[in-house]
């Protein structure tokens, strides 16, 4: 016994595989009001900071005039002086779009400051945006090819110039040049292009030693995720450390803080169907370590995604892998949820049917009802994914109750699981940083609760549905890339989580 | 043989030119590589000033124009010489070119054109490593370099134009153009000290970095152009204008009201933030002056060796009280202007550039890089003498 739990455990061991930040899915949207204004928000985020990240603002009435924005990091020092915002004129074809450009000069944990102005006042909301340079660009073939075409020539340019230095340059005008000059400048022009040719080679050692320096300290990693089990059906999650986070100590490499009132949100999805589902909370023990007490969990291979969120607003979602023998563990209790969905398949004919299908069962014959068009969704473009909670008459429910403070949460996982987006109704970032963004208004700043102390963050954060919610929940997304996608979206009703999973196509 | 051969104007004959020499005027070129090179390098110091207080911004910021304008002019200026020198029936103006694949000019014409060209293709190439590795990381990469060789192939290319012909003329006109030659020199030694700033800060005067960084190239300009010049105080007056101009800078551009224009902004700038003082290289250049007045004519690698030497002996006991004096409280007002900072710099960072940077960790390391600065001394004086010598003999 003892043998095969060692046994066990050794194939448990994980194996860390960190993916991309926000593994593939940086852009940030959001919804929230500016005052009188309800606005909706999407930011597109570049590949490479510094850069320029392309924001739209929708106003979902009319009457707004202009809207400022100012980026500025939520904390630091970086936060204390704002720039001169940049004004946003209405589009002339529909007054209630806004779009611009905006300037992120570092990676960190940015917030847009948006000021509205209309027939209704002026308001400002703060939009936390989490920036950090993904990927550098690999040269263009036609640009390679005009670059080297252009370093011929100037080698041959400079060479030619310095051999007419030699023959010719020195002599009064009027004299010719003899056999010694030609014969002096053609040695000049041998050593001269040696010593371009070893500039050259110097440039490009330096070239490629200075492209690999940048790469590494410019592109995100995200803190390596250690994840192992231990007799007791308990999970021990270790973050490791990575050095693009320790180089930013003043707005990434800060401690964590509660998002929803956990420090982790975990997500175990079983690979590759993506048919069992776990939405858990492990809690913080020593260091960089976190613990949690497994429920039943099916055997197989899961994929891990942990969620956390740093004092500065900064999130980062750590992976790993892990294989899991069934495990007895304890009944699910408090936030925790769990589902068991058909697996996903990705190209064949029974898995565009089951994409087609707008229904979820839910427990005690419930149902979720996707509100859309049935079909393939578009790519990089903003969308509202509503859901509406039946109970078994049919009818729908009087009311939804909070899940962690929101109406819903769900959870966009792209079939190859190169996507993994945790969005709530107020949007794409986590609603920690929301709140610390908010608190740092100006019209806040003066507000008895807004004190120094970054956050009580799982209480009355701006967006928490705090009250009746009704059968519908909805959220803004957009998908990355196309695909095809599994959603799962979870509400509370009756005091349990119920999971819908829904199928998308996305092209 | 006194003349004074002007390119792109009609010159009937040499004989012609040389009874002209005294009364000629300067040639037009030269007037046009004085407002090109100045443009360049005012507009640079501009440029670098705007991202210090602005931060980056459009392509057409007026220091950028400014910069475009100092290479569109040199690019008309030299791209009209050659072809009026290729095409020109006149021998005299034929006979005082050099020949470059088929076409015939002046021989700085075809450095700056080379220049310009360089300049240009930095363009697409800085574009893309923007793209790739973000905007503005550092001043030294790889295509900030290519631009660099670019504004050193036009600033080269004009010294050579105006050095040539200040060789082939006498009397005023060869005062006149000894001037205005040491004026650009200069400016070329301004952006060559601009290129090394981020390792002649205040604050590393006391590492040996500072020493073998001024040293790799300055003593190699300066001899260079003191030699070109004939004057006997030529290092001293080209080190003067650097200063005057860097001076000017610091004085000047900090009475124009500005203000970021992007985030994070980390230390509340409100008028445009200049660089900081100038490296004292006139106390070195009156060194280098009198020791190539007393060794003139002896054997040049006992000139290189004593000039060197004399040079790096005077900056080390110039300005190692000087980096003290800079880092102390008394030198925090705009005259010596420590108290600016650029809009990037975090204040919990200010108190840094006020203490002294241990470049070198251990002592062994230090007098090793003083070492190395004292050989650097001695070679770039050398070179900048054979560079000196050329300069002094180019005649078209």
């Amino acid at each position: 016994m003892r043998t095969n739990r060692i046994a066990w455990l050794a194939v448990a061991m994980l194996i860390a595989v960190p993916l991309a930040a926000h593994v593939g899915s940086p852009d940030v949207f959001f919804q929230g009001d500016a005052g009188p204004y309800q606005l909706v928000v999407s930011i597109r985020t570049p590949q490479m900071i510094p850069g320029v990240a392309e924001i739209q603002i929708r106003s979902s009435a009319p009457g707004v005039r202009q809207i400022k924005i100012v980026p500025l990091y939520i904390v630091g020092e970086g936060s204390k002086y704002p720039p001169p915002p940049d004004v946003l004129l209405p589009s002339k074809d529909d007054p209630q779009f806004f779009s611009g450009k905006l300037w992120l000069m570092a990676s960190g944990s940015w917030q847009v400051r948006i000021e509205a102005d209309g027939d209704a006042g002026s308001g400002t909301i703060a939009v936390p945006v989490p920036a950090a340079a993904r990927n550098t660009m690999p040269m263009q073939k036609s640009l390679g090819a005009l670059l080297a075409g252009l370093m011929v020539l100037l080698v041959a340019g400079i060479v030619s110039i310095v051999g007419a230095a030699r023959r010719e340059g020195q002599l009064q005008p009027g004299e010719q040049a003899g056999p010694a000059q030609k014969r002096a400048a053609r040695i000049v022009m041998a050593g001269a292009f040696v010593i371009v040719a070893a500039l050259l080679a110097g440039g490009a050692f330096w070239w490629k030693s200075a492209a690999a320096t940048l790469s590494d300290r410019m592109i995100y990693k995200a803190p390596e995720l250690f994840v192992s089990l231990v007799p007791g059906d308990q999970m021990i999650l270790h973050i490791g450390d990575s050095k693009w986070h320790t180089r930013r100590p003043e707005t990434v490499a800060t401690p964590l803080m509660p998002d929803h009132g956990h420090m982790m949100h975990l997500f175990l999805i079983r690979t590759p169907q993506l048919d069992r589902f776990y939405h858990l909370h492990p809690v913080p023990d020593k260091g960089a370590v976190f613990l949690d007490d497994l429920p039943p969990i099916a055997a197989g291979h899961y994929q891990v995604f942990a969620d956390i969120v740093r004092v500065s607003g900064f999130p980062d979602t750590l992976t790993a892998e892990i294989d899991i023998r069934e495990t007895v563990g304890k009944p699910l209790s408090g936030d925790d949820s769990t589902v068991t969905a058909a697996p996903i398949s990705a190209d064949s004919q029974n898995a565009k049917d089951a994409r087609a299908s707008l229904i979820s069962s839910l427990s005690d014959g419930m149902r979720m009802i996707w509100e859309r068009a049935p079909g393939p969704l578009p790519a990089n473009q903003l969308l509202w994914f509503k859901f509406r909670v039946e109970g078994a008459n049919g009818k729908p429910v009087k009311s939804l109750e909070p899940y962690m403070g929101m109406a819903g949460h769900a959870e966009f996982v792209r079939s190859d699981l190169s996507v993994f987006a945790h969005v709530h109704p107020d949007g794409s970032v986590p609603m920690a940083a929301v709140q610390l963004a908010d608190a740092t208004l100006p019209a806040k700043l003066g507000a008895p609760e807004a004190s120094n102390s970054p956050a009580k963050p799982e209480m009355n954060m701006p967006g928490m549905a705090m009250g009746p919610i009704g059968p519908e929940v909805s959220f803004p997304y957009g998908f990355p890339k196309p695909g095809v996608y599994r959603i799962f979206v979870q509400v509370k009703y009756n005091g349990r989580v119920e999971t819908g999973v829904f199928d998308a196509e996305v092209k | 043989m006194a003349q004074t051969v002007p390119f792109g104007i009609s010159a009937p004959s040499a004989e012609r030119a040389s009874s002209i020499a005294h009364s000629a005027p300067i040639p037009w070129f030269v007037w046009s590589g004085i407002v090109s090179v100045s443009s360049i390098c005012f507009g640079l110091y501009w440029d670098i000033s705007w991202h210090m207080t602005i931060g980056r911004d459009t392509f057409w910021t007026p220091a950028h124009l400014l910069i475009q304008f100092g290479g569109i002019l040199a690019a008309v200026t030299c791209t009209y010489l050659i072809f009026s020198t290729t095409f020109s029936h006149d021998p005299a103006v034929q006979s005082s070119s050099v020949k470059v694949w088929g076409f015939r000019g002046p021989l700085g014409a075809f450095l700056t054109a080379w220049g310009g060209v360089t300049m240009v293709t930095s363009a697409p190439f800085d574009n893309w490593w923007h793209n790739s590795f973000g905007l503005d990381v550092e001043i030294l990469s790889p295509p900030h370099v290519v631009l660099g060789w670019g504004i050193l192939g036009v600033g080269i290319g004009y010294l050579v134009l105006v050095v040539s012909a200040k060789n082939r003329a006498t009397g005023a006109v060869r005062a006149k153009l000894t001037w205005l030659f040491l004026y650009l020199a200069g400016l070329s030694l301004m952006l060559h000290m601009i290129l090394i700033s981020e390792y002649s800060d205040s604050n590393l005067m006391h590492s040996a970095v500072f020493y073998r960084v001024v040293m790799l190239g300055t003593p190699l300009l300066i001899m260079g152009y003191a030699i070109a010049s004939q004057h006997k105080w030529g290092a001293t007056i080209v080190s003067a204008i650097y200063m005057a101009v860097m001076l000017a800078g610091l004085w000047g551009i900090p009475l124009f009201a500005a203000q970021p224009k992007l985030g994070p902004v980390y230390t509340n700038v409100t008028h445009m933030v200049p660089m900081g003082f100038p490296v004292l290289l006139i106390f070195p250049a009156i060194a280098f002056d009198l020791v190539r007045a007393r060794l003139a004519g002896r054997n040049k690698w006992l000139l290189a060796l004593v000039a060197g030497t004399a040079y790096l002996v005077t900056l080390i006991v110039i300005q190692w009280p000087f980096g003290s004096f800079m880092i102390s409280p008394p030198a925090r007002n705009w005259f010596f202007g420590t108290i600016y900072f650029p809009y990037q710099e975090p204040v919990s960072m200010h108190q840094l550039a006020y203490q002294f940077r241990k470049y070198e960790p251990t002592h062994a390391a230090f007098w090793l890089g003083l070492g190395l600065a004292w050989i650097y001394a001695f070679l770039s004086t050398r070179i900048g003498i054979v560079f000196g010598g050329w300069l002094l003999r180019v005649r078209r």
